[in-house]
């Protein structure tokens, strides 16, 4: 064989293999820069559609308040904000399914108008409040009970003021537990001629922003059972600055309602009742706060109360994407909002087919 | 021994066009600046709604104005993320920083930084312009 064959030979196979060697290479190299380049697209489209949600009003602008009219457009501003990402109490309060009032996701997604896009929502305090009863002392005339508080944001103590209820059957204490650096320990001490279960509402305001709130409660025995978990008497439904009370069993009686809020309290007068349900009116306190509402009343011969905060949140709603992420582009945010002047974390999730 | 020449030529041009291969491989690696300009964004537009949120009651103008600097970094604190670094400075209309204090929460590490740049104003009966630069990373 002539010597320039070898040569050429030799040439047209190392063009060859290093021509595919760089074809592979390059794919490789390429190929998650291509991928993610869809991806942030999407991730684009779906923050758009995220901020749409939280800044859009909906239609009618008023589904919130008027539970009657049909929901054609989603959206859950305040209607005529001056605040971007000001949200509407009562939009919020619909997506909690203790809501009797509450949309369903079907409805959500079909006023989304986008049928290639599935979301799930979450809102609720900025920090939380953990209430733990450490220590009961029982003594001849009254009761004493220790509780550690508990204020956190994903682990780290965040400086609070704290603002303490304590109602049991005819029975309404308030205090003002002071400033806590994340943990604290309140003392409560209640008569035994009180019928209980007691339920201990506690409310934060952080000390920097007054505007951001938490809350937690916590329902205990005391000359009682063991309390119920929520939902077991009534079915609360704030909406429109009114209370509804929905009863669950007929043998149930209501007795005392209460609005409280960090600067300020309201006992309920009840404007409308019949054997099933009663509504009441719930003050407009100027407070940024979220505003409980207690409801107390026997079932037979049992006490109990039963509690919700409004706006309704902590809530979860939509779509649970736990199942569906291997085959979704699933995208989250986190905004910051604000509802009648307190502020609150709002998590939007968007997922749609992966491309 | 001009066909042998022939041969060797084509071992060059082999080398050539693999030279031209590698350098394309080269230039597109830089593909990759653009996906941190992305993630970026997503860290500004966070910063952005966090000023915004702050100031729409003339919280933030109020803490500059008190120069409540420590005040400051815990709202930013309490309102950003728990793996999100911050860095905050104003600057008055002349553009002199007025903060004496760092107001921050740790350092940045991360090579993907973004940047918000916010004018507020003073709520009280004293007109004050603010400049607030914030920059914001992932924590690392």
């Amino acid at each position: 064989m002539p010597a320039i064959s070898v040569d050429t030979f030799f040439a047209c196979s190392l063009m060859v293999l290093l021509v595919l060697s760089a074809m592979a290479g390059a794919s490789k190299l390429l190929y998650p820069h291509i991928s993610n380049a869809v991806d942030a697209n999407i991730s684009e489209r779906y923050g758009s559609v995220s901020k749409y949600l939280l800044l859009n009003d909906g239609k009618p602008s008023n589904w919130g308040q008027d539970y009657e009219a049909t929901l054609q457009d989603f959206g859950l501003a305040k209607a005529n904000s001056d605040n971007p990402y000001e949200l509407d109490i009562d939009k919020v309060s619909r997506l909690n399914n203790e809501n009797l009032y509450a949309v369903s996701y079907a409805q959500m997604f079909t006023a989304f108008q986008m049928s290639d896009v599935s979301f799930r929502m979450e809102l609720e305090p900025i920090f939380e409040v953990v209430l733990n009863l450490t220590a009961a002392f029982e003594g001849a005339n009254e009761t004493s009970y220790e509780f550690e508080i508990l204020t956190e944001k994903q682990g780290i103590p965040v400086q609070v003021e704290l603002k303490c209820y304590v109602i049991a059957e005819n029975y309404l204490e308030i205090s003002h537990a002071g400033v806590s650096n994340g943990r604290t320990y309140a003392n409560k001490t209640i008569s035994n001629d009180v019928s209980g279960p007691a339920l201990l509402i506690v409310l934060a305001k952080s000390v920097s922003n007054p505007k951001i709130v938490s809350f937690s409660a916590y329902p205990f025995a005391h000359n009682s059972a063991e309390p119920r978990p929520r939902g077991t008497f009534l079915r609360l439904s704030p909406l429109n600055y009114t209370l509804n009370v929905s009863l669950v069993s007929l043998e149930t009686t209501l007795s005392d309602a209460y609005a409280l809020s960090f600067n300020g309290s309201s006992t309920l007068t009840q404007t409308a009742n019949s054997n099933q349900s009663a509504t009441y009116d719930i003050p407009h306190f100027r407070d940024p706060s979220s505003t409980l509402i207690v409801v107390a009343g026997w079932n037979s011969t049992s006490f109990f109360t039963e509690w919700t905060a409004y706006p309704q949140i902590p809530l979860q709603t939509g779509m649970n994407f736990e199942s569906t992420a291997a085959l979704s582009n699933v995208f989250a945010w986190t905004y910051l909002v604000s509802i009648e002047l307190a502020l609150y974390k709002c998590t939007v999730w968007l997922g749609g087919p992966r491309e | 021994m001009k066909n042998q020449n022939r041969g060797q030529i084509r071992i060059i041009e082999a080398f050539l066009a693999v030279l031209i291969i590698f350098s394309s491989l080269a230039i597109s690696a830089n593909l990759s600046v653009t996906q941190n300009t992305k993630a970026s964004s997503g860290l500004a537009s966070i910063g952005l709604q966090v000023l915004l949120k702050l100031d729409s009651d003339g919280s933030l103008a109020r803490y500059i104005d008190n120069e409540d600097w420590h005040t400051l970094r815990d709202s930013l604190n309490l309102v950003l993320s728990a793996g999100i670094a911050f860095d905050l400075t104003v600057y008055n209309d002349q553009m002199q920083q007025v903060n004496t204090d760092v107001v921050s929460n740790g350092d940045f590490s991360s090579q993907d930084i973004a940047f918000v740049e916010y004018a507020c104003a003073s709520q009280g009966s004293d007109f004050h312009c603010y400049i607030i630069h914030l920059y914001l990373a992932v924590a690392t």
